[in-house]
């Protein structure tokens, strides 16, 4: 580089040079030689000696190396003024225009009804710029002011993440006392500001807050990936976007168009004028298809139902609720407990509550477990085993088997080593494929289990699980589904890769914990609820969604709505069905009294199926999927509450809260359900 | 100036200005139709007229760079005007050719003034350099390298002219270029790179259209070269004793490459270079230069008036100031072809060096084809110290025609 500098200027110092020395001398005397190298030739020329001669041709000289240099200064503003001038200007004007973006608020977002679940209001903020850190005692004062400690002010300041020109959040939502305060001490908060900004604000609490999500500050890794040519949006640093749920999801729809303000400034960025203003656009209104009221029956169902379980010496950890419409797979109510109040990430979440929303001992309230709570199904699954056991010949309707309490492979009552019970160890007697289903006969589905073992269709019961979605998601407008898991052989060979052979294969006990919903079976409640669906609608799974629509930023109407789509279509022989909807309408009024009389209060005829399914955990997970009314089924509902007695002691009655709210029957039977499956 | 600005409503005066401007002031015509020797053939129109423009010019563009820039103070820009006119007019009244036999008493003149501002208490420092000299009591300030400028053409006029137009001995070209010497080293100490580079050329001009010898002028240019290369290269390696500051060399290195920024140079000189293209054909017109009004442009009322000028009045009004430039300086050489004595022509070769140095300096740097040096542009530039120079210039002219010897 520098070596280059160097020869540059010689080069250009000698190029000048040597133009200095042609026009000086080359122009008064014609006869310029190099070859005599000295001055004869000159004498010879008589008067060229003379001295006036020779300052005369010297002022020629001068006059042509004056010409040149206006040449070149001419020749240079001409490529610069007339040729590049365009150039120039654009330069010039983009040194003196700055754009400002003004936020847009975000759509809010409505329940069917258009309740406001979640909408916006103004904050007043305290910003401050950044060399304010440089003054100790105004940010002393500044945070006596606010109450917040020194060090806490001082970090704000000195944060740069909503980018390094920007002004610096202080604090937000602070008093009216605080702003006529700074307003009345100009000169004591030099630097400090209040601006009013639109925040997240939730009128019915954390009503559906799963469903929701929570907003937050957009991340570099956001910022990255958005790709503002597909979406429309350019994110800035510092902006507010939905980091979950429905505020995730449908970020592009919510999410504003920012206003744009184009101004003159001087060269210190002082704004001297405007030139134009675009003003934001807010973002799209979202209706969803959850129903407040139905959503918040759900929820209070789920916080009673489990304080209740809590009492009565069981854990009960976590809990969900999934009520849709099986008709068009819209989502009336989706719950998940614990809950968390998306309110504590407004204005960005202290580390505090993040650590407590995170920690193991809180139970992970911000998962939502309708989606991403993977379980065994436990005996809910017996009405799909039963369909698979029909398709597959493995029985038929007339079928029947009889329950000793006890059952082994081989079918000797004496082999005591390798046998397992009935849930109701003292025997159900002879079972039919109805009664079978309805008293969650578990000897009547070893049966079937075992004989898919032996059949041409050894996974017959897998094939049909995964025709009611089970095994994949169902593509809900939610972000982080779970897929849950139907185990087979491959699967089971490739799972285990550090056991021995025989213990990777597939085994005929595979087969009987696979028909009781027991085992490495894995569902998620959504999954359950869109399994029912297809019974209760005749084979007919639509698309589980949230969206409804959404609305239009000005005037009336909607610009999307949802279009439903069916996902799956498991047919089944008519009578089949009839076989299976039985066996379900009994687990409702004839299983159990104590289970019936919290039915029998209610007009609506329901069936549905309990269940009750072991796992890692000292306590069971409790199932109940129903759906109603059974001559038109519109409403599926299912809830799990994990570490419970059984599935008809914990999520039957929060199903039963959920129909009760619906149809404004709510369940008065205190009596406990006696311990069935 | 005052005399010529009353010129133009004068009908009586017309036909001697424009024989005056197209025939190199012969004034013969006028004198026969007026009868007398009225004031206009004692004023050397063809070069008074363009420089009294470019006064006007540059009263207009400073105006319109007051309107904005606190620094660009136009009521001292008139005075500065005014005082200059009173020094041209008593330099016009005064007969130059007296300072042909005073070279010593002018050599210590210019070594004096040089020094002026080294004097505890009459010192003053702006801009990083103590180039002004505060003048106790009254607190005027004035730049003396802006006078001794035009005392060093008397100098190497009066030294160069004793050759009568032809140094034929090396001794006599030695002692000529150590002559020169003297102010350009004093300025060098002050420091002040951009006068020394203006006087160097001064009397570079004068020595070689004094007659000096071709060859001795070639090796004196070899020798500038190597010493200049010397100089820039020792600055740049470390370890070696840094003759230019290190600003000087940062203009350099930005003139090379724009793209680096050591201190605000390569910014500065970007500017520039926006200014002036950005104001196109025409110009953005007069008040509207977004560049220098909003800050952009730095010293737009100074180093940089010519981008000032540029932006507002673009190629058109750009072609128009060089026109008027060109005009007085041909004028000036062609003045100096017809003089007789050696002296004479010498001084008038100085003043065409002088602004023609300072016109390619100025407008080359606004336009990126000159390093960045603090020189201003002749009769526009603000300061005061300047505008008295450049106008007491244009006095020397007028003063070479008026003492001229009447030919039959």
């Amino acid at each position: 580089m520098d070596v280059k500098l160097i020869i540059i200027i010689v080069s250009a110092v000698v190029a000048v040079a040597l133009i200095v020395v042609f026009v000086v001398f080359g122009r008064g005397e014609a006869n310029f030689t190099f070859d005599i190298g000295g001055a004869s030739p000159r004498a010879a020329g008589g008067s060229d000696t003379s001295g006036e001669k020779t300052v005369g041709n010297r002022l020629v000289g001068l006059a042509v190396g004056v010409a040149g240099i206006f040449a070149v200064l001419i020749a240079r503003l001409w490529s610069m003024q007339l040729v590049s001038s365009d150039e120039y200007a654009a330069e010039a004007e983009s040194n003196r225009t700055r754009t400002i973006t003004t936020d847009a608020p975000r759509g809010r977002i409505l329940d069917r009804n258009g309740t406001e679940i979640v909408t916006n209001r103004s904050s007043l903020t305290v910003v401050s710029s950044s060399d304010v850190v440089d003054d100790e005692i105004e940010v002393q004062l500044l945070a006596n002011l606010i109450g917040m400690p020194f060090q806490a002010v001082r970090r704000k300041i000195q944060d740069t993440s909503e980018g390094a020109q920007s002004k610096r959040t202080i604090s937000v939502d602070v008093s009216r006392r605080v702003v006529a305060f700074i307003a009345e001490h100009p000169g004591v908060f030099d630097g400090v500001d209040v601006v009013e900004r639109s925040q997240r604000s939730y009128p019915l609490g954390s009503l559906a807050a799963h469903v929701i999500g929570y907003t937050g500050t957009v991340t570099s890794a956001q910022l990255e990936a958005n790709d503002s040519e597909a979406t429309g949006i350019t994110y800035e640093s510092g902006d507010i976007v939905g980091q979950s749920g429905i505020e995730s999801e449908y970020e592009s729809v919510l999410q504003g168009v920012k206003g744009e303000q184009t101004v003159y400034v001087d060269a210190n960025g002082n704004v001297l004028d405007t030139s134009t203003t675009i003003d934001p656009q807010s973002g799209s209104d979202v209706i969803l298809t959850i129903d407040a009221t139905i959503q918040t029956a759900a929820e209070q169902s789920l916080a009673t139902r489990m304080k209740e379980i809590q009492e009565s010496g069981y854990n009960a950890t976590g809990a969900c609720v999934v009520c849709v419409d099986c008709t068009n797979g819209e989502v009336l109510a989706m719950a998940s407990a614990p809950t968390y109040n998306p309110n504590v990430f407004v204005g960005g979440i202290s580390t505090a509550d993040w650590d407590a929303l995170s920690s193991e001992t809180a139970n992970y309230p911000l998962m939502n477990r309708a989606i991403a709570g993977q379980y065994p199904s436990g005996s809910t699954i017996k009405a799909l085993t039963s369909f698979a056991a029909l398709d597959h010949g493995i029985a038929d309707t007339s079928s029947s088997w009889y329950c000793t309490g006890y059952w082994t492979w081989s079918g000797n009552e004496n082999d005591t080593t390798s046998g397992w019970h009935c849930w109701y160890k003292s025997g159900h007697g002879t079972m039919t494929f109805v009664t079978g289903i309805t008293n969650s006969c578990d000897v009547v589905f070893y049966s079937i289990g075992k004989g898919f073992y032996y059949s041409d269709t050894q996974e017959g019961m897998q094939e049909t699980f995964r025709r009611y979605g089970l095994g994949s998601s169902a593509g809900i407008d939610l972000p982080g589904e779970m897929s849950g898991r139907v185990p087979d052989a491959e699967w089971k060979w490739n799972y285990f890769t550090s056991s021995s052979d025989e213990a990777r294969a597939w085994q005929g006990g595979d087969n009987c914990n696979l028909a009781i919903g027991q085992g490495d079976l894995l569902v998620t409640c959504l999954q359950m609820v869109d399994a029912y669906c297809g019974i209760a609608n005749n084979g007919t799974i639509w698309r589980p969604h949230l969206l409804k629509s959404v609305k239009a930023r000005t005037g009336e109407g909607s610009v999307i709505d949802y279009k439903p789509a069916v996902i799956y279509e498991p047919t089944e022989d008519a009578t089949y069905r009839d076989t299976v909807c039985q066996g379900l309408h009994g687990v409702v009024y004839e299983e159990a009294a104590s289970q019936a009389v919290h039915w029998t209060n209610l007009d609506v005829d329901v069936a549905g199926k309990t269940g009750t399914a072991q796992q890692n955990k000292d306590q069971p997970v409790g199932w109940f999927i129903g759906y109603g009314p059974t001559d038109n089924p519109k409403y599926v509902i299912g809830s799990n509450v994990d570490e419970v007695l059984s599935g008809a002691t914990s999520a039957m009655y929060v199903v039963r809260d959920v129909f009760g709210a619906i149809y404004g029957q709510p369940d008065e039977s205190t009596s406990n359900s006696d311990i069935v499956d | 100036m005052a005399l010529e600005m009353a010129g133009p409503q004068d009908g009586s005066g017309i036909g001697s200005r424009l024989s005056a401007m197209f025939s190199g002031g012969s004034s013969k015509n006028a004198s026969h139709l007026s009868g007398k020797r009225n004031v206009f053939s004692e004023l050397y129109l063809s070069q008074l007229i363009p420089a009294a423009l470019l006064v006007i010019v540059g009263i207009v563009t400073i105006y319109s760079a007051s309107l904005t820039i606190a620094e660009a103070n136009f009521p001292r820009h008139l005075i500065g005007i005014a005082l200059g006119i009173i020094v041209a007019a008593v330099i016009w009244r005064y007969d130059y050719r007296t300072l042909a036999n005073m070279s010593t008493a002018l050599l210590i003149i210019d070594c004096v003034l040089m020094l002026l501002p080294k004097v505890p208490g009459l010192g003053y420092s702006a801009k990083g350099m103590t180039g002004w000299v505060q003048l106790p009591l009254i607190h005027l300030r004035f730049q003396p390298s802006e006078i001794a400028k035009l005392v060093t053409i008397f100098l190497m006029a009066s030294v160069a002219a004793q050759f009568n137009g032809k140094i034929e001995s090396l001794r006599d070209y030695v002692r000529v270029c150590a002559t020169l010497c003297v102010p350009f080293g004093l300025i060098l100490i002050l420091p002040d790179l951009g006068t020394g580079l203006i006087i160097l050329f001064i009397g570079a001009t004068i020595i070689v259209c004094a007659g000096a010898r071709r060859s001795w002028v070639l090796v004196t240019i070899a020798l500038i070269v190597v010493g200049a290369t010397v100089v820039v290269a020792t600055s740049m390696i470390d370890g070696l004793p840094h003759i230019l500051k290190e600003y000087q060399l940062n203009r350099l290195i930005v003139f090379i490459d724009p793209s680096v920024d050591p201190t605000g140079d390569g910014y500065n000189l970007q500017q520039a270079k926006i200014a002036v293209g950005s104001g196109g054909i025409l110009g953005k017109g007069f008040g509207n230069a977004t560049q220098a009004a909003n800050g952009f442009l730095p010293e737009a009322q100074t180093d940089f008036v010519f981008a000032l000028f540029a932006e507002q009045f673009g190629f058109v009004g750009s072609l128009v100031l060089l026109g008027l430039y060109a005009w007085m300086i041909f004028s000036t050489i062609l003045l100096a072809m017809r003089m007789d004595s050696p002296f004479s022509k010498l001084v008038l070769v100085g003043c065409v060096a002088m602004w023609s140095f300072q016109v390619l300096e100025n407008v080359g740097m606004c336009i990126g084809i000159m390093p960045i040096t603090g020189i201003p542009l002749p009769f526009i530039s603000f300061g005061s110290s300047s505008m008295v120079a450049q106008i007491a210039s244009v006095g020397i002219v007028q003063s070479v025609w008026k003492h001229r010897q009447k030919s039959a």
